[in-house]
């Protein structure tokens, strides 16, 4: 499996600056996906598979005629517990669509003195299409959880990831009982002539430390949606007119461009809101449009079983 | 007197007054012009005195100052190549307006730094800005400097942020406004938050970086569309 890390654009950097090898789990990863989607016949199938220990993936759905496979991954035992670490590798070659979502909310159960890990290593080809939509993030009381999800793409990749973090769960009902969140996502552009960083989106929420919810954290609100569009046809207009979209929402959003990296560009759009229906519903307000404009796909609809 | 000739010398040998010039506020190159995302906050109404300042600029220094600017100065001093750093900056600096004002007082700073402190690292890294190879980012501009002038590492990360919290307290005095005495007491009290941030950076680790607040971030985003405003950022 590849090692997720800064990825080769930052090894030197990894390897300079890592000052606790103690905190890189070496024990067996509790769960194992790789999947590797390519075209045959028209459409995208999985040329490659494999699963071991406390992660699958459900048979292959085909949700409209669009030619894009949905895969639903599932955690049989139902949570993250700690020192858990889960491996997942995932490639769309070129010109293949993949939409990769989750059975249901990734729970994060307690993790004494520890921490449950997710590794994702997403790989895209020209003109390949991944949409990344899981379902939201449920940290319990005393939970650590760390996800770092490393990307690549090609100028001609069209990559769309959205994601809510909740402030968790606990039996008297507060919020933001857990321990620690760390969730990282750094997205490389691959071109001829290298791999450029395009964006590195890292977030860090450690209640017990200080206040997160108030002013310049999470502004008086409990839950944080994020939307990850990497494209070459994201423009300015595009982000104004999501930013126009967000307006009707119960939610106080930010949409912002990235640098152009080898001819594409990231949006990237934060919100903050007091529930997860309503940040999905935003989220999916945008994602709509993209699926509508881009591919003549109608808004996404997963029915979870 | 027969030490005077020593201390002479040891002033003139020494960085302090480079140093001084170095984090100045008249320093030309352009903080006047950035709010860096308080702006967006006196328009809600969030931040209309000094106490609300206050807490504007606790959390910008305990999350931006922190996991962006001071990071990026120890990760230089501790060797990572500046273009390493530079590209990485670029990344992580998502709120677009933000990344600008970085690289704008940065490369300000590249001239003025290349005028009165060259040296071979500063010609290096702007010669990576000029050719298009790097952006040039303030804190690093600011690092290369420092750190070809002699000064520790502790000294720069605080001098650099201390710095930055005055030119952000001027600002918000005129923007509010506020009196110059209240902007004093601002800067006193913010000198403990810039003490603590200087000993969390010597502890962070490379996957802390960058970890900056939603809040702050999403609040430099909408100044993108703010429709009156007196900032660039």
């Amino acid at each position: 499996m590849t090692a997720v890390g800064l990825g080769p654009a930052a090894s030197g950097f990894r390897q300079a600056q890592s000052p606790n090898p103690s905190v890189e789990p070496v024990e067996t990863p509790m769960g194992e996906l790789e999947l590797v989607v390519a075209v045959r016949g028209g459409r995208s199938v999985a040329a490659h598979q494999y699963h071991r220990g406390a992660l699958r993936i459900l048979r292959p759905h085909y949700l409209d005629d669009s030619g894009q496979v949905c895969y639903v991954m599932v955690n049989p035992g139902g949570a993250y517990l700690g020192a858990d670490l889960y491996v997942i590798d995932v490639e769309v070659g070129d010109g293949a669509k993949l939409l990769l979502t989750t059975q249901s909310a990734t729970k994060i159960y307690r993790t004494p003195g520890s921490f449950a890990e997710q590794r994702m290593t997403l790989r895209l080809g020209e003109g390949a299409q991944l949409e990344l939509a899981p379902d939201q993030l449920i940290a319990y009381r005393e939970a650590s959880y760390r996800q770092n999800t490393h990307i690549t793409v090609r100028p001609t990749s069209s990559l769309v990831m959205a994601e809510v973090v909740t402030p968790g769960w606990s039996p008297d009902g507060a919020s933001f009982r857990y321990e620690e969140l760390r969730l990282r996502n750094e997205i490389n552009v691959e071109t001829p002539a290298g791999t450029t960083m395009l964006a590195l989106d890292n977030l860090l929420i450690r209640p017990p430390l200080n206040d997160v919810t108030g002013m310049g954290f999470m502004e008086g609100f409990s839950h944080l949606g994020s939307l990850v569009v990497v494209d070459a046809r994201v423009d300015q207009a595009l982000a104004d007119e999501f930013h126009a979209l967000t307006a009707g929402h119960d939610a106080y959003t930010g949409v912002s461009l990235t640098a152009c990296v080898g001819g594409t560009t990231g949006l990237v759009l934060r919100s903050l809101s007091n529930s997860t229906e309503e940040l999905n519903r935003l989220l999916g307000t945008c994602t709509a449009l993209l699926r509508e404009r881009w591919y003549g796909q109608s808004p996404l609809n997963l029915r979870k079983y | 007197m027969p030490n005077t000739r020593t201390d002479a010398v040891a002033v003139a040998g020494g960085y302090q007054l480079a140093l001084q010039q170095l984090t100045d506020s008249a320093l030309p190159t352009g903080a006047f012009a950035h709010s860096l995302g308080f702006e967006t906050y006196i328009e809600r109404g969030l931040v209309h005195d000094e106490a609300s300042f206050g807490v504007w600029l606790s959390a910008f220094i305990e999350q931006q100052l922190t996991y962006s600017d001071g990071l990026a100065i120890r990760f230089l001093y501790d060797g990572v190549p500046v273009a390493e750093l530079d590209a990485l900056l670029t990344a992580q600096l998502l709120p677009r307006q933000l990344r600008e004002a970085s690289t704008k007082m940065g490369t300000r700073l590249l001239e003025i730094g290349s005028e009165v402190f060259p040296s071979g690292q500063l010609a290096e890294y702007r010669s990576l800005v000029t050719t298009g190879r790097a952006a040039g980012h303030q804190p690093l501009a600011f690092a290369v400097v420092a750190r070809s002038l002699g000064v520790p590492r502790t000294e720069a990360i605080a001098a650099y942020l201390f710095a930055a919290v005055t030119s952000l307290t001027q600002n918000a005095v005129r923007a509010i406004p506020l009196g110059q005495n209240a902007g004093q007491r601002l800067l006193r009290k913010a000198s403990d938050d810039v003490a603590a941030a200087v000993g969390r950076v010597g502890r962070l680790t490379p996957d802390d970086f960058g970890a900056v607040s939603p809040g702050l971030e999403i609040s430099q985003m909408r100044h993108e569309r703010q429709r009156a405003r007196m900032f660039m950022s």
